[in-house]
């Protein structure tokens, strides 16, 4: 198949491999052509234009960082509508915002293209093994079309629901690591200041209720203080700002997506944003020690 | 003075009125026909657009919703200002966005005001805002004189988007406390104890504040028929919470006091008055 591939950053970059590595014919455009240097060697056709991989290409994936780079890479003037065929495909794997995702999907039915939203969890490393989670919203038929490729990017594929469900479920999936990530530093460093120590805490809890991944992983790297990014705070921040934007919209409480997202303010504040999300921990035990 | 005005919703209306009432002629333009009519009976000029305004005032006051609608209604007056025109906008809106405006406006070299006003319906009407506004200090000699027949309080906060700083800085504080209010209004009904009591003597305490006069008197009589539209310190919370999360700065309280906002809003209850957050908690 010929396939476009925009966004070819830390994530994207292995995604688009992975597609070449399976014997599917690459178009790329890239801001930056230093972005492309990986791909000489795989026979990949670079383009002009985002315009030009969609001429080229049955279905355009998208790796970018928000929604306004979505929507330009899609509807700009030098975008995918300029040059996609009827029946194109655009695959939006960014993280945005659910509504953002719905409104890009109807202009972009409104030229013909089909659009799926199939944002991912599992970080860097879940891209470079080709073990994302993927979550899919639009249409089942385009979904099932799709599915081989995804099946070379992730180990769990799922269709969510209709146009926007992908980014619902992403929503949710920051909301329950947020504040997992929160829980499990509050717990820590409550055990430390009782005196306790949070290794043995853990250990005990991993074998009941309070077991998690987020314990388990996450827990395990603030044992070891090792703050190095697995997944950067400022990102976790940018994402839990779309959670609360949707509650704010939506006419919903959500006080402890509210609580974690003031607490990822204040990581980004202190000048920990490059840090992986774990640095929640270094920020609960400053915050509330003498000087 | 030639003052061009738009936006007269339930601030506006009386605000040009007490400008009209002060002696200058008043250069209007609404988006719904009608709404500005009661002015022409006494003077105003009816102005065919935006532009048309901008080209009749040496300064034009809006008083509109959402940054949305400021940052339009200034594309399209500003190739019409004259130099060294001012642009005082009363709305509320992103500090970001006024600061965006400011700067196209100095490239034609029209001033820009963010003067957003504290207050309600009865501030406007009494002429007894507090006014908090960001702009060139120099500004002062010329917006003072307008200003004082608007209102009170007149604060020049700092440079461009300092007003709307200091708006942010008010909502985030007022709403909080009629939080707190509703809060306590709960824990002394829950335990059978009259609300009406409790403010009372805690007026005359350090807790005493015109928040719990005010709002806490609405708790007590029930009465939730808007002062002020819950929707619009709804809005108000997601600027300043936007603002806080770009800037790094946690706000835990207001984050919390916005949550509260969502349920209210979820409940479909955006024309009460914010008291009505009692209500969210008796639910």
């Amino acid at each position: 198949m010929n396939v476009g591939f925009i966004g070819l950053g830390l994530m994207g970059r292995p995604m688009a491999l992975h597609l070449a590595a399976a014997g599917h014919a690459l178009h790329l455009w890239a801001r930056r052509a230093a972005s492309l240097a990986p791909f000489k060697d795989v026979g990949a056709c670079t383009h002009a234009s985002a315009a030009a991989v969609a001429q080229h290409a049955d279905v355009v994936f998208t790796m970018v960082a928000d929604a306004a780079d979505v929507e330009a890479v899609c509807l700009g003037a030098d975008g995918i509508v300029a040059g996609a065929r009827p029946g194109c495909i655009v695959v939006d794997m960014s993280t945005i915002n659910p509504n953002a995702a719905r409104a890009i999907g109807v202009r972009l039915a409104e030229r013909g293209i089909d659009f799926l939203d199939a944002p991912v969890s599992g970080g860097e490393i879940g891209a470079i093994n080709a073990a994302l989670t993927i979550m899919v919203g639009g249409k089942p038929e385009v979904f099932e079309r799709i599915r081989p490729l995804f099946e070379k990017l992730g180990k769990s594929v799922t269709l969510i629901g209709g146009s926007g469900a992908g980014q619902v479920a992403k929503a949710c999936n920051q909301i329950l690591t947020g504040v997992g990530v929160a829980a499990v530093a509050e717990a820590f460093n409550f055990a430390a200041k009782s005196g306790v120590d949070p290794a043995r805490v853990r250990e005990a809890l991993l074998g009941g209720f309070a077991y998690s991944r987020i314990l388990e992983n996450h827990g395990s790297r603030m044992l070891d203080r090792n703050f190095k990014p697995g997944f950067k705070a400022w990102m976790h921040q940018k994402d839990l700002r779309i959670v609360m934007e949707e509650a704010h919209r939506l006419g919903l409480m959500l006080p402890a997506a509210a609580a974690t997202a003031q607490l990822f303010n204040a990581i980004v504040g202190a000048g920990m944003g490059e840090e992986d999300s774990v640095a929640a921990l270094k920020l609960l035990e400053k915050i509330s020690s003498p000087e | 003075m030639n003052i061009g005005f738009i936006g007269f919703g339930t601030m506006g209306r009386p605000m040009a009125e007490h400008l009209q009432r002060a002696g200058h002629t008043l250069h209007v333009w609404s988006r719904r026909p009608g709404v500005a009519d009661f002015l022409l009976a006494q003077g105003a000029v009816r102005c065919e657009s935006p532009a048309a305004v901008a080209r009749a005032s040496e300064i034009v006051c809006t008083n509109v919703t959402a940054s949305t609608d400021v940052a339009t209604l200034a594309a399209a007056m500003r190739d019409s200002l004259a130099r060294d025109a001012i642009h005082v906008d009363f709305s509320t809106i992103a500090p970001s966005a006024a600061r965006d405006i400011a700067a196209r406006h100095a490239e034609r070299g029209v001033h820009f005001v963010d003067a957003p006003v504290s207050g309600g319906g009865v501030g406007a009407r009494n002429a007894t805002l507090a006014i908090m506004w960001g702009g060139a200090p120099l500004l002062a000699p010329r917006l003072e004189p307008l200003f004082r027949v608007l209102g009170q309080t007149v604060v020049h906060v700092g440079a461009a988007g300092a007003g709307q700083v200091a708006k942010a800085c008010n909502q985030m504080v007022m709403v909080s406390a009629i939080a707190a209010c509703a809060e306590a209004a709960r824990l002394a009904q829950a335990s059978g104890v009259d609300f009406g009591k409790v403010r009372e003597a805690m007026l005359g305490g350090s807790a005493g504040s015109r928040v719990l006069d005010v709002f806490g008197g609405r708790m007590v009589r029930r009465d939730f028929a808007a002062g002020v539209e819950a929707r619009l310190h709804h809005k108000d919370f997601a600027l300043l919470l936007d603002e806080a999360a770009r800037l790094g700065a946690p706000l835990a309280v207001a984050a919390q006091v916005g949550q509260l906002l969502n349920a209210l809003m979820g409940r479909g209850w955006g024309g009460s008055d914010t008291a009505r957050l009692l209500e969210v908690l008796e639910s």
